[in-house]
């Protein structure tokens, strides 16, 4: 096994700028501007339009030699004036890359004056909203830029306190909240519970539509969806907050909690029995509504499906990676079916992600001793899967290199999928998207054993004596 | 009323970069060769991912990203380029730059990465790339690589390519640079004067292709035509190259330079230091390909080789021709739009596409050059919209106002021509078949075919489902049955809806369209 210090090969996170995109994208009429050199939107919307296969746009200040020593000042502002005069947006998200942030702009005191100039005023009704986040790239990883531009997206449309005037009128809506980005098909599906549970509800962010825009008569600028700017001002309003995830923290969450007493609650995002239980389980206890028979059925169906699969799974050696409250889900649901996740791994440094993943073990497979890891770059995947020896791996499309060195399958789920089509149609959150997961992992392995155990014959033996088939055809006639 | 403000509706500091080829054949001054607009949206990347995409093919380099994580995670194997043997090149090493590094320097970082990089890997070469904020904290890249190759005795190669200090072009430049510093001095002199009875046509010519990256594997295509005419390729840059191949480059008699965007630089440079001449080349499609073997015959000077050269070229061109005949026939009169990194691919196709009876309605680069637009201006028919830099929007209104049916270009652009119901063709990094040579242009034929003539953009025509209006059409066609038809429907069952429907709903409308008005109403 290789140790390395200093280099890292083959990485396992994308960069903060990358992450705030994922969240502002989810949020209605909004453009994302990065500050920094040209070469940082080029590259994201690359890495976005191969995931979601959809077009992506995102404004740069195209910052120069100049702006780089000068200050960026004025790039920024002329970035904005023509985002602004070519898309028409209501909001616009402004992320720093490690150059702006590298060479001190004030990015919050250049958007205020560039307010100023442009007479542009703070009424979300009204006004452009421009919301900036620093998300220089040496820090942290894309988890963290998203969860760190909902905090800003929330602060910004809800900044006012009760003191300060703000007026409380409780909505009775459910604000649902989760830490990673998820698949617009995921989104989907919880909107569908939430619309049949709780009826009131605002889902940040929301990028069932934007990232998975159907073919429409025309090509809007920007893709209609994501969460309307007047439910987020609502938020304050709402009688509680479910964040999805419990590995990360929820900043927005825990925003609205503090400023504006919005209780909060953190289950982990509904992958498996146990996780959408809890989920149910939540919205039942905020609510105080019975679960629809719809989802009991689902629910049934879930269990009888792990029940027909129990034996093609127990005991299957899995090594899973990604972002870190994908990975608890993934582990949670691979514990109940049997399965060994005999390598749980996250490309984030996270403090939490081993506590929080030995204690799932604990609680449901105490005997296993799976390695845990996180912070790794797919060269340490890769030496601790030869160390493991799992039979199959669970995570996105970069681990296709070590399944294929290795000759094992992979199961696609997570960020970036770009090799595969429909990435922004899998569907694992909820009893049916586990039980699209189930499904998926069993035939996987299914099809990988078949192929081990009994290979194709080239010839099958029924035929061997008759001959090839032209001499058939001779011996016909 | 727009033909006066512009072509398209943009940004006023947009327009000079947009401009349509007109009647006269008189030049059109095009704004080109600028730092992008900020907020533009530009296709463009940066100066690294310029020296990236040069250098990434080099199949035995460690190609090391000083940089915070970002820069590498994006460009990991995104170049799609081909390895007959070892792929270091595939895979992406980083510093991964943390504020610690920022604050305190990333030098002693960047030469730890390299002592372990070597140690693992053992590579002939390491490139070592400087990012935006290498360029801002002053790390000295130049004295860390300089110890480093003197410690493992291997090339350990600054490349100059901070993303903000200027554009792509600038990256291919910083690219050159460092393959300069690959490349030896030859032998062949020494040994030639020693050896005076060796004759000079004795010698196998040798060449070097410059700018063709074997993206799937398209040097193999286009390396066997040469050495059939008795030519040594010594190596290909970068396209499955390795450090040992580059570094034979200096022998080679004759440079072909086919992206010339990013080669010509390093061209000049070989006929300066070393005196190999260089003439430009393309190997796409079947008049480019016979124009480079031709020309390259014609420098030899060697009758041998022209008669060998116009052998492969009948040959070669009789076996494809039924083929490229057939695609001709189904996407003949078809309009195309290019939009490329660079201007040599551009042009090329412009050839390519009348090779096949299309008609090129838009043509753009990211990193043309003013003597660029001026040839592709000549080459282009009166109408056709030049654009530099072009972005999403612009693209968009272009291809609905230019009635493109078929885009070539990469990922970014894709989507905007799918979305807008446009054939697309994917001339990048992302393509899985070689477009070069003679069965790399029936790939690129047949792509164009599939994608022009599959029914799914019939199919996209109605975007949305309209029953009513699909009666109501029928209705005014056959007036008297309808109103019959209508009056029973309503008193009868769904079974008799469906009987009396039979033979009818099974074409609906909008399978048969009559017009392209769907696609024009989308403006």
């Amino acid at each position: 096994m290789t140790k390395r210090n200093y280099a890292t090969v083959n990485p396992c996170v994308m960069c903060q700028p990358m992450g705030s995109a994922l969240a502002f994208k989810g949020i209605e009429n909004t453009m994302v501007l990065y500050h920094g050199s040209q070469g940082c939107s080029t590259y994201m919307r690359l890495h976005l339009a191969h995931h979601f296969r959809e077009p992506v746009d995102i404004a740069s200040s195209s910052l120069s030699e100049k702006g780089a020593v000068y200050g960026g000042r004025e790039s920024l502002k002329k970035g904005l004036r023509n985002v602004i005069n070519r898309y028409k947006p209501k909001v616009i998200g402004v992320a720093t890359t490690c150059l702006a942030e590298t060479i001190g702009d004030d990015v919050p005191a250049i958007i205020r004056e560039f307010k100023e100039e442009e007479g542009i005023g703070d009424d979300p009704e009204n006004d452009i909203i421009i919301i900036p986040v620093s998300t220089p790239s040496y820090g942290e990883s894309h988890v963290s830029g998203y969860i760190k531009a909902l905090d800003a997206v929330v602060r910004k449309f809800t900044e006012k306190s009760e003191e300060e005037g703000f007026v409380k009128t409780p909505n009775g809506k459910l604000n649902l909240i989760p830490v990673e980005s998820l698949s617009p098909a995921d989104v989907r599906e919880l909107k569908e519970i939430l619309e049949l549970m709780a009826g009131n509800y605002i889902f940040l962010p929301d990028i069932s539509e934007t990232f998975d825009a159907p073919l429409r008569d025309d090509l809007p600028k920007i893709a209609p969806g994501g969460t309307p700017i007047s439910e987020i001002t609502d938020m304050p309003n709402s009688r509680a907050s479910l964040g999805l995830g419990i590995v990360s923290k929820n900043l927005a969450l825990e925003y609205l909690e503090e400023l504006h007493c919005v209780p909060g609650h953190n289950v982990p995002i509904p992958i498996g029995l146990s996780n959408a239980d809890s989920f149910f389980t939540e919205l039942v206890n905020i609510l105080g509504c019975p679960i629809p028979e719809k989802y009991q059925k689902e629910r049934g169906r879930l269990l009888d499906a792990m029940v027909d699969v129990h034996k093609y799974l127990y005991g299957v050696k899995a090594a899973v990676y990604g972002d870190p409250d994908l990975v608890f889900s993934l582990t949670t649901f691979m514990l109940e079916l049997g399965m060994n996740p005999v390598l749980i791994a996250t490309g984030s440094k996270s403090k939490d992600f081993g506590a929080k993943i030995r204690q799932i073990i604990e609680e449901i497979r105490p005997e296993l001793e799976p390695v845990i890891l996180d912070g790794i770059d797919f060269d340490s995947l890769n030496d601790a899967v030869n160390e493991c020896s799992p039979e199959i791996l669970i995570g996105n499309s970069n681990g296709r290199y070590i399944a294929k060195a290795r000759d094992i399958p992979l199961v696609r789920v997570g960020l970036p999928i770009h090799d595969r089509v429909g990435a922004q149609r899998i569907l694992t959150v909820g009893y049916r998207g586990s039980l699209e997961l189930l499904d998926r992992i069993t035939n996987t392995i299914l099809d990988a054993t078949d192929t081990f155990t009994a290979p194709v014959q080239a010839r099958p033996a029924a035929y061997a004596s008759k001959g090839t088939e032209e001499e058939c055809m001779e011996e016909a006639q | 009323m727009k033909e006066k403000t512009g072509i398209v509706d943009t940004l006023e500091e947009r327009q000079p970069y947009i401009t349509r080829k007109q009647e006269q054949g008189q030049i059109i001054p095009l704004a080109c060769d600028n730092n992008s607009l900020a907020g533009a949206i530009s296709q463009r990347a940066c100066v690294y991912s310029g020296a990236r995409v040069v250098l990434n093919p080099v199949t035995d380099a460690v190609h090391l990203v000083h940089g915070p994580i970002g820069c590498a995670g994006y460009t990991w194997d995104i170049r799609g380029a081909k390895s007959s043997g070892i792929e270091t090149n595939r895979s992406s090493f980083s510093t991964d730059m943390k504020e610690i590094d920022v604050v305190f320097g990333g030098e002693k970082k960047l030469s730890n990465a390299i002592d372990e990089l070597v140690g693992l890997y053992c590579p002939p070469v390491i490139f070592v790339y400087s990012t935006c904020i290498v360029g801002i904290i002053g790390d000295d890249l130049e004295a860390i690589c300089k110890t480093a190759s003197q410690k493992h005795n291997i090339p350990v190669l600054p490349v100059k390519s901070e993303g903000f200090k200027g554009n792509k072009s600038d990256g291919y430049k910083a690219a050159c640079d460092a393959l300069k510093q690959l490349i030896k001095r030859p032998q062949k002199e020494e040994a030639a004067e020693k050896k005076p009875e060796v004759k000079p046509e004795i010698r196998k010519p040798k060449i070097n292709i410059l700018g063709d990256f074997n993206v799937a594997g398209d040097v193999w295509l286009v390396k066997p035509l040469f050495e059939q005419m008795g030519i040594e390729v010594i190596v290909s840059m970068t396209g499955d190259s390795t450090a040992k191949s580059i570094s034979r480059a200096a022998e080679a008699d004759l440079n072909l330079v086919q992206c010339s965007g990013s080669m010509t630089y390093l061209a000049k440079w070989m006929q300066k230091e070393y005196g190999i001449p260089y003439l430009s080349a393309s190997f796409f499609g079947i008049e480019d390909i016979s124009i480079a073997l031709r020309k390259t015959a014609e420098f030899f000077g060697s009758e041998e080789m022209k008669k060998k050269a116009e052998e492969i070229l009948e040959t070669e061109t009789n076996r494809i021709m039924p083929e490229i005949s057939r695609v001709r026939e189904s996407v003949k009169g078809k309009k195309a739009a290019i939009y490329m990194g660079g201007p040599a691919k551009a042009l090329t196709l412009i050839k390519g596409f009348a090779e096949l009876g299309m008609e090129v309605v838009i043509i753009g680069t990211q990193t043309g050059k003013k003597e660029d637009y001026e040839q592709i201006s000549y080459s282009v028919r009166d109408g056709t919209v030049i654009v530099d830099d072009a972005n999403p929007l612009e693209l968009a209104e272009l291809l609905i106002k230019q009635k493109a049916d078929l885009m070539v270009a990469g990922v970014k652009e894709r989507f905007i021509a799918y979305k807008l119901g446009v054939a697309f063709c994917d001339f990048n990094h992302d393509r899985v078949v070689e477009f070069e040579g003679f069965d790399g242009f029936v790939n690129f034929a047949r792509e164009v075919d599939a994608s022009i003539n599959s029914p799914v953009w019939k199919a996209v025509r109605q975007r949305t489902l309209k029953p009513e209006a699909m009666k109501s059409e029928r209705k005014s066609e056959r007036a008297a049955v309808k109103e019959k038809n209508s009056r029973e429907l309503e008193k009868n069952s769904g079974e008799l809806y469906a009987k009396k429907y039979k033979g009818m709903v099974l074409k609906p409308e909008f399978l048969h369209p009559k017009s392209d008005a769907a696609v024009e109403s989308q403006v």
